[in-house]
């Protein structure tokens, strides 16, 4: 699927989880390598970028982070539509907020693009006192659901550059032409590529 | 698509001659003998100019327009000022003689006339404003025949004109005595005036002379019928409303340059400092059927009703212009009320005697912080404007009687009563993540164990059992925030609170429904304000306006330091203007920033990071100005493009209060 052609790739990444789970934190770690203590709630969304290069391309990855509070589900779709990865975050210390990725996943699943590159974060991993969650557990949602899944910890930075990494190198470099609503945009002369080629 | 600058100057010229010829008259007589006759109220004056088809624009309505001629006379060495409507050339019925007369102007002395705010647009009628020594200012002078720099060429030879330091589109007449001021001669108007008026701007900060007198500037021929109902308007907002046309065709014009060549060509040379003027066959075109339709047309509709936008040709030029034009007449902030002041408000039991003059002190300059305790409460509603000291002790022992029972209903859950409550586990839980992260920088919640984090904690969970259908939502906490800070006490906090959501509630409504009216509001205020940032957003799928999602959930909050932030809720919460201000606020900031939003094609994507971005660098107190100016601007067709019921406005009493959905949280 992926072409030697494709120099400069930019998706759409969208965060989505529960409250408090850390979504912006892991952007912030991401994106500026900052963390904050008491990261305050997003309110609607923010939307940040920043670019990674893999391998034989450069990914610019352009990142929705969502409010993660139930009451404002019906604006999700808005962020996810389009997106060409996802990361359902949850807090390893919290049961709740692992049902509630489950949730997510179904959500994509159900209504998001099939070719959707999903990761499963398992954040707050550096406080292991507390973990609710089992690796394990999360490990073997991740398999059978075809995600695939890290525990990071924004706080310390472990695994967060990670999982953008690894989203990147999944990235289908390609995209595939039945889908012109498209996810993944190659841009400049690389859309020659994709319309000369063809890949399910 | 690019022009050359001269060539564009000689075309907008072009399109005032075509008009003048249109108009078939000559653009300037000098005495002409004839003309003299008719000045038979001014024995043995010398006739030193007169300009035909010079008009006055009493509303938007083309037809009723009121033509014509100016006159510069002199006697005893002084210059008069004339200007005379046409009798009987103007067949409209809805155009009294009084009306005509009204706005007639007879012979001022220039000893009398303080300034002449010229303006020389690129493209469209040249007019010029007479401000005098007492304040007052004549309603614009449409030359539609051109010749303002002949006419103020002409002014110099007889009176002193100097060119005014902060506004050099502001001849300042015998004035002697700044230091600042540089001649009008040694400067000599420059041949290039469009370049000169695209770039030459009102300050937009406070401070200054001259901006003070645009605030003390009435109109006292500005009596054009008006609703009386509303009481906001005075004579200075006629004035107001009278740029506001000046603006409104302009922006009209600029849509309708910018929907015919399908999109923003003419972006490039804005940032370039250039004004608009890339399509001047198109305008004169448009100038000369407009023109014709003034001269011929009749429409049906009420003078009374404002509600239309004229599609008539004026003034149109670089837009950004006409935002600075139209953005720097609200008044410069006052300095917060102190509490002498307020006492001077309260009767000697503590009543507020005349809450709309309080209102109106705190929308113009804000409340001192210790003050705020007070006052708060009467903004937000906890407290009657006319209850009584005593009243109010007593209301506040009562309601803190109450608040402790509604506490209590969730203090006596018991660890075993919440293992079989998921509904309060949740919610608790929610709160507890929340009041941790809410304001933890700031000084009175920063640290471990912050007493004022429980007591946040306490008061938003006896919230959504007082409210339990609206339960907790994020934002409320940013909203509480300052209020404890300003209350420093529970009770008196919660009640607040409780005050502000029946006010706010509905943005945290599950179908989001009070969030989508006033986004819907605020895209209408935009098509009303800013046509060409309207199509804007239309064209880049930006119309749900979700970048400005957070502004309106908690009132910018997120974007303003917190001294700041309380300064503009208490600006917001006295209703003064409009129960809408915080629109309007939206409104300014875009307009602030339309040039970039346009000017870099943002798709909603970066708007919206741009948007998050401009936390921390938004200017407040001209921001509000700003706001202000729109405000009284969009008047009732401001007021008109938001559905009632919009929150914060009272909810319409239909039964129920917040709609549920299958799943509260």
């Amino acid at each position: 699927m992926a072409t030697s052609g494709n120099k400069n790739i930019n998706a759409k990444l969208v965060l989505l989880g529960d409250v408090g789970a850390g979504k912006s934190s892991l952007v912030l770690r991401f994106v500026k390598d900052q963390f904050v203590e008491f990261q305050e709630s997003t309110i609607g969304a923010a939307f940040f970028s920043q670019t990674l290069a893999v391998n034989d391309a450069t990914v610019k990855f352009e990142i929705w982070d969502t409010a993660g509070q139930e009451r404002y589900h019906s604006l999700a779709p808005m962020y996810y539509r389009g997106a060409a990865a996802a990361i359902i975050v949850f807090d390893i210390t919290n049961q709740a907020s692992f049902e509630r990725a489950k949730k997510w996943v179904q959500e994509l699943q159900a209504q998001g693009n099939p070719n959707m590159v999903m990761a499963l974060a398992g954040n707050k991993a550096d406080l292991l006192d507390a973990r609710k969650v089992s690796a394990e557990e999360a490990e073997t949602y991740a398999q059978e659901n075809s995600l695939f899944f890290m525990e990071t910890s924004a706080k310390t930075a472990t695994n967060v550059k990670d999982i953008f990494y690894e989203i990147a190198k999944r990235l289908p470099r390609v995209q595939p032409t039945e889908n012109p609503t498209g996810m993944v945009l190659p841009s400049g002369q690389a859309a020659t590529a994709v319309n000369s080629s063809c890949c399910a | 698509m690019s022009m050359e600058a001269s060539e564009l100057q000689d075309l907008s010229d072009d399109a005032d001659y075509a008009a003048s010829q249109q108009q078939g008259s000559a653009s300037m007589m000098r005495c002409d003998s004839e003309k003299r006759s008719s000045s038979s109220e001014h024995e043995g004056a010398e006739l030193i100019y007169t300009k035909d088809n010079v008009a006055i624009h009493p509303t938007q309505f083309a037809s009723e327009r009121i033509s014509g001629r100016l006159k510069l006379t002199k006697q005893d060495s002084v210059l008069f000022l004339s200007w005379i409507p046409y009798k009987g050339e103007i067949p409209n019925a809805k155009l009294s003689d009084k009306d005509r007369s009204l706005y007639t102007i007879t012979a001022v002395p220039f000893t009398e006339v303080r300034s002449i705010k010229r303006h020389t647009p690129a493209l469209g009628w040249q007019y010029i404003i007479v401000v005098l020594s007492s304040g007052l200012a004549f309603a614009p002078l449409y030359f539609y025949s051109g010749g303002v720099r002949e006419f103020l060429a002409i002014v110099k030879q007889h009176v002193f004109l100097a060119r005014s330091a902060e506004d050099t589109n502001v001849l300042l007449v015998n004035d002697f005595q700044s230091p600042l001021q540089r001649t009008l001669s040694s400067l000599e108007l420059p041949s290039s005036l469009p370049v000169a008026s695209g770039q030459s701007t009102y300050p937009s900060d406070g401070g200054g002379s001259s901006n003070d007198n645009r605030i003390s500037i009435l109109s006292q021929y500005g009596l054009r019928k008006q609703k009386s109902h509303d009481p906001t308007r005075d004579l200075s907002i006629h004035l107001l409303e009278k740029f506001s046309l000046v603006t409104k065709f302009a922006r009209e014009t600029t849509t309708q340059l910018f929907s015919e060549n399908n999109g923003f060509g003419s972006i490039d040379k804005r940032r370039n400092n250039q004004p608009v003027h890339s399509y001047p066959e198109k305008l004169s075109n448009i100038a000369e059927e407009k023109h014709h339709e003034s001269s011929h047309s009749y429409p049906e509709t009420d003078r009374l009703d404002n509600e239309e936008i004229s599609n008539d040709i004026d003034v149109p030029a670089d837009p950004l212009e006409f935002n600075n034009l139209s953005l720097v007449w609200g008044k410069p902030r006052q300095s917060p009320m102190g509490r002498e002041e307020f006492t001077a408000f309260l009767d000697s039991e503590g009543r507020v005697v005349d809450s709309k003059a309080l209102r109106k002190r705190v929308f113009y300059g804000g409340i001192e912080h210790q003050l705020r305790t007070e006052v708060w409460p009467f903004l937000l509603g906890y407290h009657a404007y006319d209850s009584t000291y005593a009243e109010r002790e007593y209301h506040r022992s009562v309601k803190k009687k109450e608040y402790e029972d509604l506490k209590l209903q969730w203090k006596s859950i018991s660890a075993e009563q919440a293992k079989r409550f998921t509904k309060y586990r949740e919610r608790k839980g929610l709160i507890d993540k929340d009041v941790v992260r809410t304001d933890r920088a700031f000084e009175y919640y920063e640290g471990d164990d912050n007493l004022n984090v429980n007591i946040m904690r306490d008061i938003l969970l006896t919230y959504s059992f007082y409210n339990f259908d609206l339960g907790y939502c994020q934002g409320m906490s940013d909203y509480l925030s300052p209020i404890m800070f300003v209350m420093e006490d529970e009770s008196e906090s919660f009640w607040c609170f409780v005050a502000l959501m029946e006010r706010l509630g509905p943005n945290f409504n599950r179908d989001q429904n009070g969030m989508h009216t006033q986004l819907f509001a605020l895209s209408k205020l935009v098509e009303l304000l800013d046509t060409p940032l309207h199509n804007y957003f239309k064209q880049n799928d930006c119309l749900n306006y979700f970048f400005c999602f957070r502004w309106i959930l908690i009132q910018f909050k997120r974007e303003f330091e917190y001294e700041k932030t309380m300064l503009l809720w208490e600006v917001l919460w006295t209703h003064y203007l409009s129960e809408h201000f915080h629109l309007y606020v939206c409104v300014a900031i875009l307009k602030r920033c339309r040039s970039k939003i346009m000017g870099d094609q943002m798709d909603f994507d970066t708007l919206l990071k741009f948007i998050n971005e401009l936390s921390g660098h938004i200017d407040l107190d001209s921001t509000v100005r700003d706001a202000e100016a729109l405000c009284i601007c969009a008047g009732e067709n401001g007021a008109a493009s938001i559905p009632p019921g919009t929150p914060p406005s009272l909810p319409l009493d239909d039964g129920i209060l917040y709609p549920q959905d299958d799943d509260i949280l």
